[in-house]
């Protein structure tokens, strides 16, 4: 505060009004508050009728002055009348007959009947030089305004305009914290409607991964079990914000739903698009790929609306087959029909990418795109990775792409990787035994089957092994085996080339009822097999002399078995 | 892996895995015992057919004697192979010595 030794009269009471108004500078009031006291303020300290504040909008370069709650403020160009002379020049303007001055706007006074004698007019500068906006402080209660008014003023006006900006700024920090808030909201309720788990589905290892941009981005995504498929989803809403997230969290919510409600494909997708498009805002839609994969025909059969590209990797080939869309984005416009869906086959070894803009939009410094090619070449590079660490590896080249160029948009992404069988051959020796146990371990691990079947498939793979290098020593062929997993279990494929026939499922049962004396160690395995597995199926060729047997089992099947000796039941399984 | 030996109270006691591989093993060890013999198999995780052939010519031989095998702690997965191939019915089967 500037001290001036000429002042008259600094007394107590004029420099309690200011020290208060000073002390609420950290009051929690709202901007008409704050500014109600600013002027009751300045009114007590110079003696002052009456008092205003204009506020200064620095976006639009002019002068606001709130009038009261519910009326639009007065607005006026900076550079107008004596408070815009004031915020031009930033200097105090002390008036002691206004109606002698150019300057002085009489408008205000002819609205409301009131005169104005003399003004003084003071701009409010915060500590930063920021110009706050104007003080104007109307008609000394006896004469004018003097120089030591003016010092005073000036003392007050400081103060004034660090508590007005401290509200404002507080103001847009609410503001930006209710922002911050909605959009958190929105977040959350797009997170909470992913799956939290994938389903397990034999032979397949389905991955997928979310990550959000800073801003809510709006992607989604779903699998899930439906009777036997699995229903997979990726939908990604233009626009970013809370609508996005919302809209798009709603699609996923109606299409979950549609499926469990037993609808097919085309209808699922046409009546959430139809739907959508009522209740989207017309530059709204959702670009959205629903699939439906068949894990026992291992087929996939989609419809892309806009989303793109889907991309298949043939193992087989080595190659990337690209799928365009089959429709409009979701919400985009009503349909009536559909074309047929994209339909492929997936073998051994495939996988289906369904990856959002996000990942093929990312850019760098240079604002280049990641693009596919990249995609495919990290997808390539890993393309007997399981997917987990294939979306781990592509999120980790965008980054590196990308160089902390930021996150654009959101990055979600579906893969589904149909698993190849664990396959190993075997030489024809006794001796291989310790190999086929390590073998049906790593089996059991890569392909996650469930361990309580590791016993019956040791003693079906040792079983049938050891008849394979008793009754084949013509062959001198390795013994193959494979295993894949299947719903629930383990499928086991043991093929002999170069034999006679030899079918376990053709071999007399063994009487286990027989008295010591007459049981003999031989047939014993394969009893056993049949005793234990779901099923056994055997096939010879007889122009390559190849004896293939294929058993699978179950926990339910395993089940069942212990069961049926419970019960003292027959056989169950010949 | 796959042990078979006698502790210190006189009995056998196998463990691991009883396979194809290892039977001859286990049948020379079998072969050496007389009388009526408990046989521990908590710690032994697998049998084949190949096992209970070793386990069911020694039990012919001993009986032949007036003796026997007495088999006890045998796993869940154990005693479902035994019942599967009718060998509960063979051995006396005890849940623990």
């Amino acid at each position: 505060m500037e001290a001036r030794a000429s002042r008259r009269h600094l007394d107590a009471y004029d420099l309690e009004a200011i020290l208060g108004v000073t002390q609420k500078l950290a009051a929690p009031f709202d901007l008409s508050t704050m500014l109600t006291e600013v002027v009751a303020a300045a009114k007590q300290v110079l003696d002052a009728e009456r008092g205003s504040v204009w506020l200064y909008d620095a976006d639009v370069d002019e002068l606001v002055m709130e009038v009261a709650t519910g009326i639009a403020p007065v607005r006026m160009p900076s550079g107008t009348g004596l408070a815009g002379a004031c915020a031009r020049s930033r200097a105090i303007i002390n008036v002691p007959d206004c109606y002698a001055d150019p300057r002085f706007d009489a408008r205000v006074d002819r609205a409301t009947g009131y005169r104005t004698r003399c003004m003084l007019t003071l701009p409010l500068v915060d500590h930063n030089g920021v110009l706050v906006g104007v003080m104007q402080v109307l008609n000394k209660r006896d004469g004018a305004f003097d120089a030591d008014d003016e010092a005073l003023a000036a003392a007050l006006a400081a103060q004034c305009a660090v508590a007005l900006q401290r509200v404002r700024m507080t103001g847009a920090l609410i503001e930006g914290e209710k922002m911050r808030q909605a959009l958190e909201m929105a977040r959350e309720v797009q997170m909470s409607t992913l799956p939290s788990a994938m389903p397990t589905l034999a032979g397949y290892d389905i991955g997928t991964a979310f990550r959000p941009a800073e801003l809510t981005g709006g992607d989604t995504y779903d699998v899930s079990r439906v009777d036997g498929d699995v229903v997979l989803v990726l939908g990604d809403a233009t626009g970013h914000g809370i609508a996005p997230a919302l809209s798009v969290t709603q699609m996923q919510a109606m299409l979950r739903l549609a499926f469990a409600m037993g609808a097919d494909l085309a209808t699922a997708f046409i009546h959430v698009n139809n739907r959508l498009a009522d209740t989207l805002a017309d530059d709204r839609f959702i670009t959205a790929f629903v699939g439906i994969l068949d894990p026992v025909e291992h087929r996939v059969r989609f419809h892309s609306g806009g989303q793109g590209p889907i991309l298949h990797y043939v193992a087989a080939r080595d190659t990337f087959v690209r799928h365009g869309p089959t429709s409009f984005p979701l919400g985009a416009m009503p349909l009536a029909a559909l074309p047929a869906p994209t339909e492929l086959a997936l073998a051994p070894g495939d996988l289906l990418l369904v990856l959002s803009d996000g990942f093929y939009e990312q850019t760098d410094a240079e604002e280049t795109c990641f693009g596919e090619e990249r995609v495919c070449a990290i997808v390539r590079d890993l393309r007997t990775a399981t997917s987990a660490t294939l979306i781990d590896a592509l999120l980790r080249g965008i980054d590196a792409f990308a160089a902390g160029a930021g996150q654009q948009d959101d990055m979600t992404a579906v893969v589904v990787r149909r698993e190849t069988p664990v396959e190993a051959r075997f030489a024809r020796t006794f001796d291989a035994i310790p190999a086929l146990v390590a073998f049906a371990e790593d089996a059991f691990a890569r392909l996650r089957i469930d361990p309580s079947l590791r016993t019956a498939v040791d003693l079906a793979l040792e079983e049938l092994f050891t008849n394979m290098v008793k009754y084949g020593r013509g062959s001198r062929a390795d013994i193959a085996i494979a295993m894949a997993a299947i719903d629930g279990g383990v499928e086991v494929a043991l093929v002999d080339r170069d034999v006679e026939p030899f079918d376990p499922t053709g071999r007399p049962p063994v009487d286990v009822e027989a008295p010591i004396e007459s049981r003999e160690p031989g047939g014993l395995g394969v009893h056993l097999i049949r005793r234990m597995a779901d099923s056994v199926e055997y096939e010879y060729n007889t122009v390559s002399r190849e004896s293939r047997i294929t058993l699978r089992y179950t926990r339910r099947g395993s089940a069942a078995a212990v069961a049926a000796v419970g019960d003292g039941s027959p056989d169950v399984h010949d | 892996m796959f042990t078979i030996d006698r502790d210190a109270q006189g009995a056998v006691v196998a463990s691991g895995r009883l396979d194809a591989a290892v039977a001859p093993k286990a049948q020379a060890f079998l072969d050496g015992v007389d009388g009526t013999v408990t046989v521990d198999l908590a710690a032994l995780d697998y049998i084949s057919s190949a096992g209970l052939g070793v386990l069911l010519k020694t039990q012919k031989r001993l009986m032949g004697g007036g003796g026997r095998l007495r088999l006890v702690g045998l796993s869940p997965h154990l005693r479902d192979i035994f019942v599967y191939s009718g060998f509960d019915r063979l051995f006396e089967i005890a849940p623990a010595r």
